[in-house]
C-alpha cells in the first residue's frame, strides 16, 4: 500500500505543480520543493520496510507488481535526493525563462517515472515507467530548442531502438514462461538453455546499454548532456543514464542469477568476460576524448561514458569486491557527476550561458563556493584518495589483481590518467588562470545554488573518509545476489590481502598538512600580489592580448587528435547519410504526381496479367 | 603506538635528509662530469634556510593551498613505503593508495600553478600533466606486472617476497625491472625528461611564480620526490633492505645511474619524450607482462 501512496504522491505531484504554476510561480516553486522533499523523506522511511504488493491485476490478466529491497531502495533514495538538489537548484537557473511550469512537471515526472522502474516488481510495470521516464528525459533535453532539438531527436531516436529490443525481450519470457513477474521469472530462466539465455541478455543489454550509453551505443550522450538544462544535466548524467545500471542488475543478479551468469560461455568467451572488456573499452576511449572537448558540459559528458565502463567492469567480474565497487561506483558517480553539473550550471548561470572553456578563468575569486564545489567534483571523479570515487575504484582495481586479470586492470588504471588530463583542464580553465575583462564584476552564486553544491561536496567527502556507511548497504545487497559478504568496517574494508583504511590516510594527510602548513608559517611573511604581477623571465606580456588557458595540452592534441575520433558517431551518420538517400530515392518514384499512379497501377495490374497468363509472353 | 610515531618521525627524517643529500650530491656529480669544482653539498640545505628568510609573493589561498597539498601528500607517500623495514602505514591500502596519491603531488603544484596565471606555468603544468600520462603508461604496466607476480597488492608483501637475495630484477619480473629503469629519468623529470622544468625555456615552468618560503617548500618537496620514486624501484626490485642502511646503499646506486644519464642527454621536446616513453618501455613492460602471465599460467 505505502507504495503505491509514494508513487502517486510523486505522479500527481508533478500535474499538480504544473497546475499552480498557472496561478503563481512562487506557490509552485514551493510546493515543488516541498513535493520533492516528501518523497526523499517517505523513501528514507523505508529503509528495511521491504515489501512486495500487487496493485493491479486486470492488465491481460497479468499481475502489476510493486516492491522494493536493499537495491531498489539505494536506489531510490539516489533519485529522490538528486531530484531534490535540482529542483532546488533550479529555483534561481529557470527563473525568468519560458515554459518554466512545463520544466517543473517534466523534471518531477523523470522523477516518478525512476522511481516506478526502481519499484516496479514485473516487467510490464517496469516497461510502463521506462517508457515515462524516457520520454520526459526528450521532453527536457530539447527543452532549449535549437540545436536541443537535434539532440534530443538523437536521444529519442536510440532510446525507442532501446524500447523495443525491450519488449521483443518481455514478449519472448512471456510466451515462453506465461508470468512476467521478476521473482516467478527468476527461477525460470536460471534453468533455461544457454542460447535462450544469451537471447534474451543480448536483447536486454541493447535496452539498458544504450540508457548506460555503453559503446556503440552512447552517440546520444554527449550531445543530449551538453544542451540540456544544468540542473537537469545533473540528473540524467547523475541517475537517469544509471537506469541502465539497474537494468543490468536487475536482469544478471536477480534475475538470472549469479551461477548461471557465471557461467555462460568459458574462458576467454565468456559472457561476463567479455562484458568486462566493453567496461574498460568504455573506460579508455571516452576518457581520452574527453580531453579534447572544449565545451565544459561536453567534457563532463565524455565522462559520464567513461565512467559508466567502472561500472559495468565491476559487475561483470561477478566477485563479492567487484559488484561492491561496481555499485559503490554507480553511487559516486552520481554524487560526483551531478555536482559537477550543477557547478557548470552555476558558471552558465552567472556568465550568460558561457560554456567554452577557452573564453573562461579565474573565476575562484568571484565564487569561491562553486570552485570548492568543482575541486572537490573533480577530486572525485579523478578518484583522489578521500573521496568517494577512490573507495569504488581501490574495489574493482583490487579484485582485477587478485583474479589475475592484469590487463583489465591496466585499462582501468590508465583512465584515471585521461581523467586527471582533462579535468585539470575543465578546473583549470574555469577557475584559475586569469580572469578576462568581461568578467569583472560577476557575482556569486546564488544561495539557491550554493546549498545543493556544498551538499553533495559534504557527501562525496563523507563517504570517501568513512566508506563503511554505504558500503554497509551495498555489502548488504551483494549477500542478496548470493556472494560471499564482505570484511566492511566504518574506515573501509578488513582484508588479509591488503586492507583499506580511509580514516589512516585522512589523519595521515591532515597531520601531515598542518604540519607543513605550520612549517610555511615559520616562513618570512609573503606579500600578496595580483595575477598581473608575474615574472615572465624578463619578456613583456600584453595581458588583455594572451589567453594562457586555450589549446592547453597542444603538443598532445597535435598527437592524438587523428586517433581521438568518435569513429561510431561517424559511422551512424555515414547510415543516416545512406539513409536519407535512400528516401530521396524512394521519394522520386512517389512523385505526388496522379499520372504516375495511373501508370504504375497499370503496370501492375499488366504484370498481374501475365503471371497468371503463366509467364507467356505471346 | 609510541614505537610508531617515532617510526613515522624517523621514517620521514630520514626521507627528508637524504632527499636533501641526493640534491647536493646531484649538483657535485654533474659539477664534476663538467669539469667544474661545484658547490659544496650541503648548499641545497643552505638555500632552503635562506629562502624561508626571504620574503616571497603570493598569487592567492589556492595558490598557497597547492603547495601545501603536494608537499603534505609527499611526507605520507613515505608512510606508505617500506624504508629498510621501517613502513608505518602499511595495512592502508597498498600499492594503489601509493599510486593514487602520488597524484597529489602533480595535482597540487598545478592547481598551485594555475592560480599563478603566469604564461610559462601554463605551459610546465600542460607538459607536466603530458609526461606523467607518458609514463604512466608503461609504469602502470610494470606495477601490475609486479603485483600479479607476487599476488598481492601489498609492498610490504612485495618486499618480504624478496629476502634471501630473491630480487624481482633477477626472476621473471627482469624485463619490468629494466622499463623502469627506462622511464626512471621521466618520473624523477632529469633530462631528457625535464620538458615540464626546462629552465633555459620557460624559466623552470611550475616553479616560476615560487619565491621565498613557496620556493622553500617546493625544493623540499622535491627533495622528497626524489627520494620517493628510488624507493619504490629499490622496494619493488631490489629486495627492499633488511636495515635503512642497506636500503639508502641501493639507493645510492640507482640515484647515481639516473645523475649520469641526467649528465649525458639533450632534453626532449614534448612529442619526442611522448614517442618514447609509448614505444620501447611500453613493448619491453607488454612483453614482461606476458612472460608473467605465462609462468603463473604454467607453474601456479
Amino acid at each position: 500500500m505505502y507504495l503505491q501512496i509514494l508513487l502517486l504522491i510523486a505522479f500527481i505531484g508533478a500535474f499538480l505543480t504544473y497546475l499552480l504554476g498557472k496561478i503563481s510561480s512562487k506557490v509552485r516553486d514551493i510546493f515543488a520543493v516541498f513535493i520533492s522533499f516528501v518523497l526523499l523523506g517517505l523513501t528514507a522511511f523505508l529503509y528495511s520496510n521491504f515489501s512486495e504488493s500487487i496493485f493491479y491485476l486486470g492488465f491481460f490478466n497479468l499481475p502489476l507488481i510493486l516492491r522494493i529491497d536493499m537495491l531498489s531502495w539505494l536506489f531510490a533514495i539516489t533519485i529522490a535526493a538528486i531530484g531534490t538538489f535540482s529542483i532546488i537548484f533550479s529555483l534561481s537557473y529557470i527563473k525568468g525563462k519560458e515554459r518554466t511550469d512545463f520544466y517543473y512537471l517534466m523534471m518531477l515526472l523523470v522523477n516518478a517515472g525512476m522511481l516506478g522502474i526502481v519499484l516496479s516488481g514485473d516487467l510490464i510495470s517496469f516497461y510502463i515507467f521506462w517508457e515515462i521516464m524516457s520520454w520526459s528525459a526528450f521532453l527536457l533535453i530539447s527543452y532549449n530548442r535549437g540545436p536541443a532539438l537535434a539532440a534530443g531527436m538523437k536521444y529519442i531516436i536510440m532510446s525507442i531502438i532501446g524500447s523495443v529490443t525491450m519488449l521483443i525481450g518481455i514478449l519472448s519470457i512471456y510466451t515462453n514462461y506465461g508470468t512476467l513477474t521478476i521473482s516467478e521469472i527468476a527461477p525460470l530462466v536460471a534453468s533455461a538453455s544457454p542460447g535462450y539465455i544469451l537471447f534474451i541478455l543480448i536483447f536486454f543489454f541493447i535496452t539498458f546499454g544504450i540508457k548506460n550509453a555503453v559503446l556503440p551505443f552512447h552517440t546520444w550522450l554527449p550531445p543530449a548532456h551538453s544542451e540540456a538544462p544544468s540542473p537537469f544535466s545533473a540528473v540524467l548524467s547523475g541517475i537517469l543514464v544509471r537506469m541502465g545500471m539497474y537494468g543490468f542488475l536487475v536482469i544478471f543478479y536477480v534475475i538470472l542469477g549469479l551461477k548461471p551468469f557465471l557461467n555462460l560461455g568459458h574462458g576467454l568467451l565468456s559472457f561476463n568476460y567479455i562484458l568486462a572488456w566493453i567496461g574498460v573499452i568504455n573506460i579508455v576511449i571516452p576518457t581520452f576524448i574527453a580531453m579534447l572537448q572544449n565545451d565544459s558540459k561536453r567534457l563532463l559528458a565524455w565522462h559520464g561514458v567513461g565512467q559508466g565502463g567502472y561500472m559495468i567492469l565491476g559487475i561483470a567480474l561477478g566477485t563479492n569486491l567487484g559488484v561492491a565497487g561496481g555499485i559503490f561506483h554507480i553511487f559516486n558517480h552520481t554524487s560526483y557527476i551531478a555536482l559537477l553539473f550543477l557547478v557548470v550550471g552555476a558558471v552558465e548561470y552567472r556568465t550568460n550561458g558561457m560554456r567554452d572553456l577557452n573564453s573562461l578563468g579565474g573565476l575562484i575569486k568571484k565564487m569561491p563556493i562553486t570552485f570548492i564545489g568543482a575541486l572537490v567534483g573533480v577530486c572525485g571523479l579523478i578518484g583522489v584518495p578521500l573521496t568517494n570515487g577512490f573507495v569504488s575504484k581501490w574495489l574493482i582495481y583490487k579484485t582485477l589483481i587478485l583474479e589475475g586479470s592484469p590487463f583489465l586492470a591496466f585499462g582501468a588504471l590508465i583512465g584515471t590518467w585521461g581523467t586527471i588530463l582533462s579535468l585539470y583542464k575543465f578546473i583549470h580553465n574555469m577557475f584559475l588562470g586569469q580572469l578576462p575583462e568581461r568578467y569583472k564584476d560577476i557575482k556569486k552564486a546564488p544561495f539557491s545554488m550554493q546549498l545543493p553544491i556544498l551538499i553533495l561536496s559534504f557527501v562525496i567527502l563523507l563517504f570517501g573518509i568513512l566508506p563503511g556507511i554505504p558500503l554497509r548497504i551495498i555489502n548488504a545487497i551483494g549477500t542478496s545476489f548470493g556472494l560471499e559478504p564482505l570484511n566492511v568496517n566504518i574506515w573501509g574494508i578488513a582484508s588479509e590481502t591488503g586492507a583499506l583504511n580511509t580514516v589512516n590516510i585522512f589523519f595521515a594527510i591532515l597531520i601531515a598538512s598542518i604540519i607543513v602548513w605550520m612549517l610555511l608559517r615559520m616562513g618570512k611573511k609573503s606579500i600578496p600580489v595580483s595575477q598581473k604581477d608575474s615574472y615572465a623571465a624578463g619578456a613583456y606580456i600584453p595581458k588583455e592580448k594572451y589567453h594562457y588557458t586555450v589549446e592547453f595540452y597542444n603538443p598532445f592534441y597535435r598527437m592524438a587528435k587523428p586517433y581521438l575520433r568518435d569513429f561510431i558517431d561517424v559511422f551512424y551518420s555515414i547510415i543516416v547519410k545512406a539513409g536519407r538517400k535512400f528516401s530521396g530515392m524512394v521519394r522520386k518514384v512517389y512523385s505526388g504526381d496522379l499520372g504516375y499512379y495511373v501508370i504504375y497501377i497499370l503496370l501492375f495490374l499488366a504484370i498481374l496479367i501475365i503471371i497468371k497468363m503463366g509467364l507467356v509472353l505471346w | 603506538m609510541v614505537i610508531k610515531v617515532l617510526e613515522i618521525i624517523a621514517a620521514v627524517i630520514i626521507a627528508l635528509v637524504i632527499g636533501i643529500f641526493f640534491l647536493g650530491l646531484f649538483r657535485k656529480i654533474m659539477a664534476r662530469i663538467q669539469w667544474r669544482y661545484g658547490p659544496p653539498i650541503i648548499q641545497p640545505l643552505l638555500d632552503i634556510f635562506k629562502l624561508f628568510h626571504q620574503k616571497g609573493f603570493s598569487h592567492g589561498i589556492i595558490f598557497n593551498l597547492g603547495i601545501i597539498l603536494s608537499l603534505a601528500a609527499s611526507i605520507v607517500l613515505i608512510l606508505f613505503i617500506p624504508i629498510g623495514g621501517l613502513s608505518s602505514l602499511e595495512t592502508s591500502g597498498g600499492l594503489f593508495v601509493i599510486l593514487y596519491i602520488m597524484l597529489f603531488k602533480p595535482l597540487g603544484i598545478a592547481l598551485s600553478g594555475g592560480e599563478g596565471a603566469n604564461p610559462n606555468i601554463s605551459i610546465g603544468i600542460s607538459r607536466r600533466l603530458i609526461l606523467s600520462l607518458g609514463y604512466e603508461v608503461p609504469l602502470l604496466l610494470i606495477l601490475i606486472s609486479v603485483m600479479t607476480y607476487y599476488k598481492t597488492i601489498s609492498i610490504v608483501e612485495i618486499v618480504n617476497a624478496q629476502s634471501n637475495f630473491q630480487w624481482s630484477l633477477f626472476s621473471p619480473l627482469f624485463l619490468s625491472g629494466l622499463t623502469y629503469l627506462m622511464i626512471l629519468p621521466a618520473i624523477l623529470e632529469i633530462r631528457p625528461f625535464d620538458i615540464a622544468s626546462a629552465p633555459q625555456e620557460i624559466s623552470s615552468g611550475p616553479a616560476v611564480e615560487y619565491s621565498g618560503r613557496y620556493l622553500a617548500l617546493y625544493h623540499i618537496e622535491h627533495a622528497f620526490s626524489l627520494f620517493i620514486s628510488i624507493a619504490i624501484f629499490v622496494d619493488l626490485f631490489l629486495g627492499g633492505g633488511a636495515n635503512p642502511f642497506y636500503f639508502l646503499l641501493k639507493m645510492l646506486v640507482v640515484f647515481v645511474l639516473g645523475v649520469f644519464i641526467h649528465a649525458v642527454f639533450p632534453r626532449f621536446r614534448t612529442e619526442q619524450a611522448i614517442r618514447y616513453l609509448w614505444r620501447w618501455p611500453v613493448i619491453l613492460a607488454v612483453a614482461g607482462l606476458i612472460i608473467i602471465l605465462v609462468i603463473k599460467a604454467r607453474y601456479g
